[in-house]
């Protein structure tokens, strides 16, 4: 792989490769014992069997160790929110509701820990 | 258009009435016809508690309280209109500010790209090209980072120390020893965020002028480990580690060691012991690291939380990270806050936060809406601090004048259900089990602290062994070998300081309040409150419980476990802890 110089950091400061359309499960070790290893994989099947258009991703522990496994959710129209107690169950009505229907879930959102 | 959502939550804890007004708020909502603009929805927890019904519009975070049935249609109106109603506005929220946690759960770890958008290894690419080491040190000191493994020693002054001592080879070395009961700010930090951690490392090392690094992360952190070699890996590939770093004469390599998972490892000189693959035990200091550490090369350890700092004062400024604080000290700290709070978790505030918002504003109060009897700081090393002293803003000075430390961040909350003596029992039993043995006193000294507690807790105690344990925690504090050693009478000196009735009730009256001491307490049935529901009968592990349904249920003391399984299952308070 090639080397980076300093101009090549600095241009990769300036995009964000993040997607406008994600979800993103919290997988650190806290999340993954509390279940989010079968919720990310619930999530990455059924988004390629419904064909649906958003990028689901893996990301570490935003400390919310009593609601965990804890999602992050972003479509476009809606406001990023965080959902916790995720299980397989909820994770598919997230899918449906929130991702398809750009309706809320009930009962599941947290509030960030810290405003973006 | 951006639809507008309104979070709604009932954060009382008489009834729950969220769904009661959740519906008077979809017919206001009808009433104005402002179905698809505006959806009304249900939410877990929104981080306020003990201000009625509170709702919470998104995008614009706005969060209103003490809402009631004639404020909806009211509010619904200024959302639809985009307006803010000033006097329901919620003021003087307690928020995190988060540095160390600043990408945790918001990047993929596994993913170099997403640390590069967030400003990632600019820093060091600023301090390769635009500081000399002498320069980054400055920075360092007008930062006013001090080290976040728990003593407090001011990092430019061990970078600076380091810097100065000659040696041919100068190593930094990272402590992931991470052993505090209770404590996972830096196995959050290493699987969150690597990438963070391994700039501030280079960037160390550039300053004091060490061309390797040593990562000693202990070996119970599988995921850990694995996400900070695959970062290391990906760092390597694009020329951020190893030779020439982004085209600069400046070569830094990095390499995991791991440790075993002995609590003593986390000190200095035994960890440096430990990476020379010796047996792991502390040697007298000085001569101190900075001069002779490391196959006695000049070295410099830091904690994961201070490494992880480092990048962001580099991207913002020392001036920038010092305005965050207090005077002594800067910045922000993160603790892991555990044990009978409801919203157990990863905590991050500017130093100067006091303790009581951590647990009841952030935190969300105390577990079963019971009462708040202590926080314990600092984990083995610490002491309590009671509920007296909870105003007290986090800083090192002022919780080292109330006898604990901040150590690494553990923060364990306690309430009437928690005796000290047993809580002093726990960690001195800790610090027993952990002890190298190198040195008498703490070899001997927590020995002997440890069955005279036990002692106390089996109801034998005498008053004087108040004091031998107040001299035994003195000779240990002044003649043990490490910190291990000298921290360790920290628990037990604290809650004598602030629970002393609580020993004596359990030496001169033979009771324990919060019923853990097991020896002096007794369960014993009511039979006058008794429904005779069985429900004990089938809850007793040990089948203490016998009796029928005509005659009642008595509890045979000698198969007695004490577990207290019974009294917490009991509808009726039949069950008496005497």
């Amino acid at each position: 792989m090639k080397k980076m110089t300093r101009d090549d950091l600095e241009k990769c400061a300036q995009n964000t490769c993040q997607s406008t359309q994600y979800i993103k499960v919290g997988m650190s070790t806290c999340g993954i014992a509390a279940g989010a290893q079968d919720v990310f994989d619930i999530f990455a099947k059924e988004v390629k069997t419904r064909d649906i258009n958003v990028n689901v991703c893996k990301t570490g522990c935003i400390g919310m160790c009593h609601a965990e496994p804890v999602v992050e959710v972003a479509v476009e129209g809606l406001p990023a929110v965080m959902y916790g107690g995720v299980t397989k169950e909820v994770a598919l009505r997230i899918l449906e509701e929130h991702v398809c229907g750009k309706r809320f879930v009930n009962d599941h959102i947290f509030d960030l820990p810290v405003r973006r | 258009m951006e639809k507008k959502v309104i979070l709604i939550k009932d954060t009382g804890f008489k009834s729950d009435t969220t769904r009661d007004i959740q519906s008077l708020f979809l017919k206001a909502i009808r009433d104005i016809g402002a179905e698809e603009s505006i959806q009304i929805v249900r939410a877990a927890d929104l981080g306020i508690y003990n201000q009625g019904v509170v709702v919470k519009i998104l995008p614009d975070n706005t969060v209103y309280t003490h809402i009631n049935s004639d404020n909806i249609d009211q509010i619904v109106k200024a959302v639809h209109k985009g307006e803010v109603l000033e006097n329901l506005l919620l003021k003087d929220r307690v928020e995190q500010t988060r540095i160390v946690l600043r990408n945790c759960g918001v990047i993929d770890p596994e993913n170099i790209e997403e640390y590069f958008s967030k400003g990632g290894y600019t820093s060091i690419a600023k301090c390769l090209f635009d500081l000399t080491p002498a320069k980054v040190i400055k920075e360092m000191k007008k930062s006013g980072l001090r080290g976040r493994g728990g003593a407090g020693f001011p990092t430019w002054m061990k970078w600076s120390f380091a810097a100065n001592s000659f040696g041919d080879e100068k190593y930094v070395i990272c402590n992931a020893d991470e052993g505090d009961p209770g404590a996972y700010m830096d196995r959050s930090v290493l699987e969150g965020d690597p990438h963070s951690v391994i700039e501030g490392m280079t960037i160390a090392g550039y300053a004091i002028g060490a061309k390797h690094g040593y990562f000693y992360i202990r070996a119970e952190y599988p995921l850990a480990i694995e996400r900070v070699e695959n970062a290391l890996k990906q760092a390597y590939e694009r020329g951020l580690l190893g030779k020439n770093i982004l085209g600069s004469d400046f070569s830094f390599d990095l390499e995991i060691r791991l440790g075993a998972g002995a609590f003593v490892c986390g000190e200095e000189t035994a960890l440096i012991a430990s990476i020379e693959g010796k047996r792991g035990t502390p040697n007298p200091r000085p001569p101190y690291p900075t001069d002779s550490g490391l196959w006695k090369k000049p070295s410099i350890i830091n904690n994961v939380e201070t490494l992880a700092n480092i990048s962001a004062i580099f991207q913002k400024g020392g001036d920038w990270f010092s305005s965050i604080g207090t005077e002594k000290s800067k910045g922000t700290k993160v603790f892991a806050v555990t044990g009978k709070v409801k919203n157990s978790g990863l905590v991050e505030i500017a130093m100067g936060t006091s303790i009581k918002d951590i647990v009841y504003n952030i935190g969300g109060g105390v577990l079963n809406e019971k009462q708040l009897v202590a926080v314990q700081t600092g984990g083995p090393s610490g002491g309590v601090i009671p509920k007296k002293h909870l105003d007290t803003p986090v800083s090192y000075e002022h919780l080292q004048e109330l006898g604990s430390i901040m150590g690494s961040g553990g923060m364990i909350v306690m309430d009437e259900d928690d005796c000290m003596v047993d809580i002093s029992k726990f960690y001195l039993k800790f610090c027993v089990d952990e002890s190298c043995g190198k040195c008498a006193p703490c070899r001997i000294g927590g020995y002997q602290m440890l069955s005279i507690l036990n002692k106390i807790s089996e109801g034998e105690g005498e008053l004087e062994d108040m004091d031998k344990l107040h001299r035994i925690s003195q000779a240990m504090q002044k003649a043990s070998l490490c910190a291990l050693g000298q921290t360790a009478p920290n628990p037990v000196i604290s809650t004598l300081r602030y629970f002393e009735d609580e020993y004596k009730q359990h030496i001169i009256d033979k009771k324990c309040r919060a019923g853990k001491c097991s020896k002096l307490i007794q369960y014993t049935i009511n039979p006058d409150k008794c429904k005779r529901c069985r429900l004990c009968v089938t809850n007793c592990p040990v089948s203490a419980i016998t009796g029928d349904r005509e005659h009642g249920y008595t509890i045979d003391q000698e198969k007695c476990i004490r577990c207290g399984r019974c009294f917490e299952v009991c509808k009726f308070e039949a069950i008496a802890r005497v």
